[in-house]
């Protein structure tokens, strides 16, 4: 993994294969502090055993380094990853913070781009975007909402895919990202 | 306020509708999006795929992520679904890669050899 982006695009195929439906990411940027959020309705972990980078829920291959990764990566800067089940029915919430002023920081990468991925890689799962600016949250992305405005055709429309980068270009660019 | 009936009706109702839309098409390519895929530059990949389907102004090609596929040294691999033929696995497949098999296989149905990982396989 190159940067943030690509990490988070990651998390969020980790659940996408915990069959959630729905994702639900806040992110902020202030004082050189990155902080992250990600809370999904997906099947659970049962522990932290996620960690560890010899557990896996996968079949095809016997280890699993994308939460171990970003762990270190965070932690490498001083920050931290927590993760957590949400209730007994399932449901994860993965918080990470990262000082991206520390020398060992990695660089963003494309934030805008990676939403617009996630649209393309994955048209059945609901993303809400939560960003907190001036200690305000605001909803900047709900591609719920996108997809409802759109009536028949496509469901992944190229036009939809520009459409989010656009909205992402402008909301990335006043967090001084 | 709905119910939660009314809720999970919406939900089926809407699964379908999106299975019934993306079900349109003659060709589907699958990029692995596992750890190793992304770190490997899958998402430069699916983008370059994209911009090749928009740039031929093909409507009948759709791209989805998947998992991992279990070989994570030649990652970015890609699962190539050409209608009523069987399926194609691709490995390192890099921007030129991706032109490549645009090209030839997609268009043209030849499949490149060159970075050919299996033929006929799921």
């Amino acid at each position: 993994m190159k940067n943030i982006a690509d990490h988070l695009f990651d998390i969020f195929e980790n659940s996408v294969n915990a069959s959630a439906d729905t994702v639900i990411i806040g992110i902020s940027f202030s004082k050189g502090v990155f902080y992250c959020s990600i809370t999904d309705n997906g099947i659970g972990i049962t522990g932290e055993e996620v960690l560890d980078p010899f557990v896996t829920s996968r079949k095809t291959r016997r280890v699993g380094l994308g939460l171990p990764l970003l762990k270190k990566a965070a932690e490498d800067t001083g920050g931290y990853l927590k993760i957590r089940r949400l209730n007994r029915d399932g449901g994860t919430n993965l918080e990470f913070e990262m000082d991206m002023s520390h020398i060992d920081a990695k660089p963003f990468g494309d934030l805008p781009q990676t939403f617009a991925d996630i649209y393309f890689a994955w048209p059945e799962i609901d993303l809400k975007l939560y960003i907190t600016k001036n200690n305000k949250e605001e909803k900047v992305l709900d591609f719920h909402e996108i997809r409802e405005k759109e009536n028949l055709g496509l469901v992944n429309s190229i036009e939809n895919r520009r459409r989010i980068l656009n909205i992402m270009q402008k909301e990335v660019k006043t967090l001084n990202i | 306020m709905k119910n939660l009936e009314e809720l999970k009706m919406m939900r089926e109702k809407v699964k379908k509708d999106l299975q019934l839309r993306a079900g349109e098409h003659r060709v589907k390519i699958v990029v692995g999006m596992g750890s190793c895929g992304i770190a490997a530059g899958a998402r430069e990949t699916m983008n370059e795929f994209l911009e090749l389907i928009e740039k031929n102004k093909k409507t009948d090609i759709i791209v989805t992520a998947s998992g991992c596929f279990g070989f994570c040294a030649q990652e970015p691999m890609i699962h190539v679904y050409v209608e009523d033929k069987k399926p194609v696995t691709y490995r390192n497949v890099d921007k030129v890669a991706a032109q490549e098999i645009f090209t030839n296989h997609i268009l043209n149905d030849q499949i490149v050899e060159k970075y050919l990982f299996s033929k006929g396989k799921k």
